[in-house]
């Protein structure tokens, strides 16, 4: 019952890199809506940025993972 | 308490299970998956190389197309992409099929019953080889011994040791650790990144079956509902193995750049900055 709500409670963790990735992906939006022929140059720094930032979700989402099912 | 395995549809297990015992091995379902994986991998890879030829014909050229894209993406990163473009390729195309690996049907549903404390419990045959943590640790580590070796080969053991220190040279007590941590946790990133996003993929599936299951009787169009997310798992699979695979150039790239006083985007259009921000490309 408690990991239960630790789990929960872990999982707040997940609002700082939903906020950073909407910012990611807008900009990147915006850089390609003004310079169209950049989306190679933009894309792997793009799809880095976009990993790096989303690990840290994935961290929280591993802690409660196990917090739920491991004994 | 987590609910008891036999009475939830969901099955969730976050290690992999033993199947049987050789000795000290214990072969998990796992490494069915991985092996299954190697197994596919090999057989194309046969089958594709004994056909090619230097004219491809358009089946040839569907294989071939996405892998001179990734091919063209690492030898924009530095000019000794030749000796690491291998390793990057086939880091994303065995992270490919151990992803896509989980998404036929029959893996993970099709296993032996076998009794445990809590009743019975099914033990799958194959689990997609990415949803096991020491998989994903594994291909990691070959990331982190080839980016550590090509620092210290381009630096020296003793030039290595001076990048870890930094440049003001009084700032060294403190920038050390620093710098050994962000090196290590590398390490934990990326192979937390794969298995977190594949597992979790895994766990949406399952729920997500359960769930429509559950409610059939009285949406009998609910079946579709997993599909869709069938589908996002594919493109999720496919993304996770590129940023692997992207990662491990940008570590490469940073270890091997950083010799040259800086200026790494001399001939780079894809680096990430020391602290794996990405950093502007300069074309």
């Amino acid at each position: 019952m408690n990991s239960n709500l630790a789990a929960g409670l872990a999982m707040i963790g997940a609002i700082g890199p939903g906020i950073g990735l909407g910012i990611g992906f807008s900009k990147a939006m915006e850089a390609l809506g003004r310079n169209p022929e950049a989306s190679g140059t933009i894309f792997v720094p793009y799809i880095l940025g976009l990993a790096l930032t989303e690990a840290i979700g994935i961290y929280c989402f591993v802690v409660s993972l196990i917090l739920i099912f491991t004994k | 308490m987590p609910l008891a395995a036999s009475e939830s549809l969901i099955h969730v297990s976050i290690k992999a299970e033993t199947l049987f015992t050789i000795g000290p091995l214990h072969f998990t379902n796992s490494m069915v998956g991985a092996l299954l994986a190697s197994a596919i991998l090999l057989v194309a890879s046969w089958w594709f190389l004994r056909r090619a030829a230097m004219v491809p014909n358009r089946f040839q050229t569907a294989f071939e197309l996405p892998i001179e894209w990734l091919a063209g993406i690492v030898a924009g990163s530095t000019s000794r992409w030749r000796s690491y473009v291998a390793l990057v390729i086939g880091l994303f195309l065995m992270i490919l099929i151990a992803n896509w690996l989980g998404l036929l049907p029959g893996v993970g549903t099709i296993g032996l019953v076998r009794e445990s404390e809590g009743g019975k419990e099914l033990v799958p045959f194959v689990r997609p080889a990415s949803a096991d943590l020491n998989f994903t640790l594994g291909l990691a580590i070959i990331t982190f011994v080839v980016f550590v070796w090509w620092g210290v080969r381009l630096h020296g053991p003793l030039g290595y040791l001076k990048e870890l220190a930094g440049e003001p040279r009084y700032m060294a007590p403190l920038m050390f650790p620093i710098h050994l941590i962000s090196e290590l946790s590398r390490l934990v990133s990326l192979s937390m990144r794969l298995f977190g996003n594949v597992f979790a993929g895994e766990v949406l599936l399952a729920t997500m079956l359960a769930l429509t299951t559950a409610v059939l009787f009285v949406l009998p169009l609910a079946f579709f509902i997993p599909a869709i997310f069938l589908g996002l798992e594919l493109l999720f699979g496919f993304v996770q193995a590129l940023v692997f695979a992207l990662l491990t150039m940008a570590y490469i790239t940073l270890a091997i750049a950083e010799r040259q006083g800086g200026h790494a985007h001399d001939e780079s259009a894809a680096a990430a900055g020391p602290d794996g921000a990405p950093a502007p490309a300069h074309a």
